[in-house]
């Protein structure tokens, strides 16, 4: 087996089987040299001979000790009892050179001690997973507090396995057409929405008139290898979108079975043979790249959320006593390490449990919480992400989300036995986002509170601390909420560690740069593309979160040190699983580079790409089988010609009123051009700037209103009566003063109206004889008051209404 | 002064009565005029274009309809302002987008270089502040003093109004109102979508393509919102594919809000190209102003990109060449045919009537060396009644 070590930075080969070293994983740095900070419970009843050296007692201290109890290791491993006797309490020595054999300093995950108990060798704990995490840890410790050298990787070749057959979608869409289809465009279904014609149109068209149109925009929601997985059938059934019957678990029923009979009816058919593919491998099949760079001297209690099963989330920090917490409600473990709060859900410890917490804390006036969290929104309020605490008024330390905020509040003697006044970060730097973030929150009392988010301080300070004294040892420990359950936080918790330091900057920051969840370099055997043995392209991957990969640093390396390759042409490259090219995520379509000459370093090879893609997850990373294709890998060469044009979706007739409205400007503009009032005169002007706004801004007739009828009466009248009372605009209108008085003088200045605010010999306008008659009964009505003898003002005040009638009519509006 | 009540009485009968249209030439004639101009004709323009109409001739009398002021100072200022801002309001100020728009159709610019040219139109009317780089006061008072648009609008460059290099004007879209609405705060991605809204008449939800390569979209796109990776993977993804890259282009444009104007940063990408780097570290980090269309390829490609040009290519150097990518394509000579269409006929394009004419008058806009009058005469015609 060729074995390739990876360190911080990139090294020189050495000559073992070890080819190359360089970094576990990105920015890893050294381990920390400073002295841990917890002392594990004294060994009263040690007597024997003293650690012969340093390495001894750090055995002593950080492994030794913890395990040589009669319920842990020691109750078998004992001095008379079973071998190895690593655990034997009368000789410490003697038990270090046993345990000596069965550990990995270098790799302490990878130490006998480990695998036995996560394997389920007499665990103490019901999780033997959580066993193996707290046995690194211990061992981890060991190794920190004595080696030299940075914590290091090595790369394993993967076993070699070929892409398997799998279901791909037909080309014909006939299957679909008689399975899905007609469930999708049935009345009222998905059809209302998801079909170009429908009144309110909303892509993917899967239920399209064209059945063409529909499979291609139906392929991407449908799982053939799990039906039930199927988009189609996941939005129906967990997201209740927009179900067609009262009960959405009947239509995803129906939904799904349509799905089913679709995909029953896909022939397994073999690997595209013309793709140009690499080796396949799981997820696991990958080196692990996770762990090892976080700093934790300080670490008192961890929570990396691992389990996956069951409703304990273990604390495997190594410190005694393990404040384990207990979940309830609506929370569950998410893929690839991670818990998911929901609305009514927490995860609580005892406060005998969390008792450690107060007492280690107090003892260093001083702690930090560190977590990585997805809040799930960015509105929630006084929402508890880790709590210590005994209610909504009782609080020793709580970090928590006020919407785009973190806030901290640490009871000390400067605050109220809530940890009143709080810390806010500032709302503008809006430091709270709805993805996975690096929070920490550290205390001492020089500084007092301090919020680091991704990293970085924000900059928020809160002044001075105080002592820790008073805080009570009889509170709980509680993730996404508070031991009442008044403080519901939502949102994914990937890490949770509590520290009783306040942790420093780049002590923050070489925690983040750790990252979180577990990491693989996945090794893709590209050898037989490239006839040169050992080749690979290598990807940093991971679960994401419950429903996706992500895949960054592409990496072309040959772990063959001696090798060099030189002039490999690399195109086109694509992320393939379980037979397949998945079809979203492809970030690395435009690779086009070349392999070798100075680009390649020999022993960590050369970067691709600095981006990084999610991918999404089909069957779980225990099946799903991954692999790589390419356009282009040395000679080796496929083309990926574009699809057929799509046909344009053919979109609903309408019908539509012909006539429209005048608009604001249109109407202030034509009443201006009618009345030869400039638009500009102060009268109307201010009349215009308050009406403006009520009048029609659409032509549309159907949004017509009575409001607006009357902006448009408000600014006719306006517009008339600076026209009346300017002499010379009233002339040129009326030919002269306007006659009320006789029937002659209405006719003559119902003419002028009539010519010039609606027009004449115009069939699409109301006819002449219409409006004079109207206009005629208006003004005689409005004459009747002065009994045919009106004066002057009033025949102006009747001039005016009269204008105002005709230019704020329908002759004018409508256009 | 008060309203008669009974005058309510007079309005709505007329309104009926104008509803029952028969249209014979002059009552194409005002319905071309009353919908290209806004206003009612005079009599002698009515029977000038009533005469040509009857002559089979109504492009010439759409052509008369035009030469009237209010086109402009009223039709065109209305029909660009939504474009303006972003509440599409028809409510705000002229500003030199609008006013642009307004000088282009006027001198029949060929309208394909809306979002490319270095131009900017100013009013040369007596008595109004000079441009400001810094304010909208040239424009707001141009307005309010009621200033002929058509006899006062006169074509100037952007570069030198505003202070940016020759190369750095996008046209419409590095007016200082496009600016203000477009390149404040935020990503810069506002700038792209509401150009494609405005000018391909298309928003970001009709063109998602998740199949696309999503190497460009930056780190400050959440790939697991909430904790959940599938909203990305079926939502985000399907519009960042293809806008990333473009949006792009804008990487070196700011609005400065202390100064409230335009900035321009020759070769260094602006800050807000790199906010939320942590939402997901492995995203993609803005080294220039370099685009490229994904769309291209997919099924965006019947958005009709190099529509008759070799010219555009799909990639270039920031946004003018992005500008004239996008001016380039079919949807962009028929988003302005549909928006023409809108204004004269009151209505989207409604049966397959409608859409052929509106894809001929598209290839009539292209021939024509993309004038837009032309648009505007042909869908006047077309919709000038029965």
């Amino acid at each position: 087996m060729s074995i390739v070590r990876l360190t911080t930075h990139i090294r020189a080969a050495t000559a073992l089987a070890v080819l190359a070293t360089f970094a576990a994983c990105s920015g890893g740095g050294a381990p920390t040299e400073v002295n841990p900070v917890t002392t594990p419970p004294p060994v009263a009843d040690y007597t024997g001979p003293a650690p012969a050296n340093a390495d001894v007692q750090a055995f002593r201290i950080n492994l030794w000790e913890n395990i040589k109890a009669s319920n842990r290791c020691g109750g078998c491993h004992n001095a008379g009892g079973q071998t190895p006797n690593f655990a034997r309490n009368d000789h410490v020595n003697l038990a270090y050179q046993a345990a000596i054999a069965l550990v990995d300093l270098a790799q302490p995950d990878q130490s006998r001690l480990v695998t036995k108990v996560a394997g389920g060798h007499n665990c103490w704990l019901a999780s033997a997973a959580a066993c193996g995490d707290t046995m690194t840890v211990w061992i981890r410790n060991w190794a920190g507090s004595v080696a030299g050298g940075g914590k290091t990787i090595q790369l394993q070749e993967p076993p070699i396995k070929d892409v398997g057959a799998s279901k791909t979608f037909p080309e014909s869409s006939s299957l679909y057409g008689s399975t899905i289809w007609p469930l999708v465009r049935g009345q009222g279904n998905c059809l209302r929405c998801h079909s170009p014609a429908s009144a309110t149109p909303q892509s993917p068209y899967f239920a399209a008139s064209d059945v063409n149109a529909a499979y291609a925009a139906a392929r991407a929601k449908i799982n053939l290898d799990a039906p039930g997985l199927s988009r189609l059938v996941v939005r129906l059934r967990e997201e209740s979108h927009n179900c067609w019957t009262a009960s959405c678990a009947n239509d995803a029923n129906t939904m799904e079975a349509a799905v089913r009979a679709f995909a029953n009816g896909v022939p397994v058919t073999p690997v595209d043979p013309t793709l140009q593919l690499s080796k396949a491998i799981t997820l696991y099949d990958g080196t692990v790249a996770a762990g090892g760079n976080r700093f934790e001297t300080a670490q008192i209690a961890l929570y990396e959320f691992k389990t996956g099963m069951g409703t304990t989330v273990y604390d495997t920090s190594g410190v005694e006593p393990a404040a384990n917490l207990t979940m309830s409600g609506s929370i569950e473990w998410v893929g690839g390490w991670g818990l998911n709060v929901k609305t009514g859900g927490k995860a609580q410890g005892t406060t005998s449990g969390s008792k450690k917490l107060a007492d280690m804390v107090k003892a260093s006036g001083e702690y930090s919480i560190e977590a990585w969290v997805a809040p799930g929104n960015v509105v929630q309020e006084d929402a508890y992400i880790v709590s210590y605490s005994g209610g909504t008024m009782a609080n020793n330390a709580t970090l928590s989300q006020m919407a785009y905020q973190y806030q901290a509040m640490t009871r000390s003697s400067d605050t109220d036995a809530n940890g009143m006044p709080a810390l806010l970060t500032r709302a503008a730097d809006e430091d709270a986002q709805a993805s996975l973030q690096h929070v920490v929150l550290t205390y001492d009392p020089v500084n007092g509170q301090r919020i680091y988010v991704n990293g970085q301080y924000t900059g928020d300070t809160d002044g001075n601390g105080g002592s820790l004294s008073d805080w009570d040892d009889s509170f709980a420990l509680v993730l996404g909420n508070d031991p009442s359950g008044q403080r519901q936080w939502t949102g994914t918790l990937r890490l949770v560690a509590v520290h009783n330091r306040a942790l420093t900057l780049p002590q923050i920051q070489q925690n983040f740069t750790a990252g979180v969840g577990e990491r693989y370099f996945m090794l893709f055997n590209v050898s037989q593309l490239l006839n040169l043995p050992k080749s690979y392209v290598m990807f940093e991957s991971s679960q994401y979160d419950s429903y996706s990969y992500l895949f960054t640093k592409p990496t072309f390396i040959n772990l063959d040190s001696g090798v060099v390759p030189n002039g490999i042409a690399l195109k086109g490259l694509r992320i393939g699983l379980n037979g397949q090219e998945a079809r979203v995520g492809q970030a690395y379509i435009p690779l086009d580079v070349t392999v070798g000459g100075s680009n390649y370093v020999a022993g960590s090879g050369q970067l691709l790409s600095n981006t990084g893609t999610v991918i999404a997850l089909e069957k779980g990373p225990e099946s799903d089988l991954f692999f790589l294709t390419f356009e282009q890998l040395g000679t080796a060469t496929r083309a990926y010609p574009e699809e057929p044009m799509p046909t344009p979706p053919v979109l609903a007739d309408s019908e539509n009123p012909e006539l429209g409205l005048r608009t604001f400007d249109e109407i202030n503009q034509t009443m201006s051009n009618i009345t030869g009032v400039p638009i500009t005169t102060t009268a109307v002007a201010s009349t215009y700037d308050l009406v403006k706004q009520a009048l029609p801004s659409v032509e549309s007739i159907d949004a017509f209103g009575s409001s607006q009828q009357m902006g448009i009466a408000q600014l006719a009248i306006s517009y008339c009566d600076a026209m009346v009372e300017d002499t010379a605009l009233r002339n040129a209108f009326f030919g002269g003063a306007p006659d009320v008085n006789s029937q002659t003088g209405r006719d003559a200045m119902i003419t002028s109206i009539v010519g010039k605010a609606v027009g004449t010999n115009l069939t699409s306008q109301p006819t002449d004889g219409e409006v004079r008659a109207e206009l005629n009964a208006l003004v005689t009505r409005l004459a009747g008051t002065c009994g045919g003898s009106c004066n002057a003002t009033r025949t102006a005040t009747i001039a005016k209404a009269s204008c105002a009638a005709a230019i704020g009519s329908g002759a004018m509006l409508l256009q | 002064m008060k309203l008669d009540r009974r005058t309510g009485a007079v309005c709505l009968l007329m309104s009926l009565a104008a509803a029952t249209a028969v249209a014979g030439p002059r009552e194409q004639a005002k319905r071309m005029h009353d919908r290209l101009a806004g206003v009612p004709p005079t009599e002698s323009v009515l029977a000038n274009m009533a005469a040509d109409i009857a002559a089979g001739n109504a492009l010439a009398a759409a052509e008369t309809a035009m030469q009237n002021r209010a086109f402009y100072d009223v039709t065109l200022k209305n029909f660009a302002t939504p474009w303006t801002n972003r509440d599409q309001t028809v409510f705000a100020p002229l500003n030199d987008y609008s006013a642009t728009v307004i000088g282009m159709v006027r001198d029949d610019v060929p309208f394909n270089t809306a979002l490319s040219a270095d131009l900017v139109y100013v009013s040369n009317a007596a008595g109004l502040p000079a441009y400001s780089a810094v304010n909208n006061d040239h424009y707001a008072q141009a307005e309010s003093r009621g200033v002929d648009l058509k006899a006062t609008l006169v074509s100037s460059q952007q570069s030198a109004l505003l202070g940016i290099p020759a190369n750095a004007t996008a046209g419409l879209m590095t007016t200082r109102a496009s600016s203000e609405a477009f390149f404040i705060n935020g990503t810069n991605r506002a700038m792209f979508r509401f150009t494609l809204m405005n000018h391909l008449c298309r928003d970001l939800e009709q063109l998602q393509d998740p199949q696309l390569p999503p190497d460009r979209i930056r780190q400050d796109v959440s790939r697991s919102p909430g904790g959940d990776s599938r909203v990305y993977m079926n939502n985000c993804i399907g519009c960042h594919t293809g806008l990333e890259p473009m949006t792009q282009a804008f990487a070196y444009y700011d609005f400065d809000e202390t100064q409230q104007r335009l900035v321009y940063t020759a070769g260094v990408p602006n800050a807000k190209y790199f906010v939320n780097a942590d939402n997901f570290k492995p995203g993609y980090i803005t080294p220039d102003d370099h685009w490229d269309n994904y769309w291209r390829k997919g099924h965006n490609r019947l958005l009709g990109w190099g529509w008759g040009t070799t010219a555009t290519t799909g990639a270039g150097t920031g946004a003018k060449t992005l500008g004239e990518e996008l001016a380039n394509s079919e949807a962009f000579a028929s988003c302005q045919v549909q928006k023409v269409f809108k204004a004269v006929c009151f209505r989207v394009p409604q049966d397959s009537a409608d859409r052929a004419k509106v894809a001929s008058i598209a290839q009539v806009f292209r021939g024509n060396g993309y004038r837009m009058k032309t648009v505007f005469a042909e869908t006047a015609a077309y919709c000038k009644g029965q």
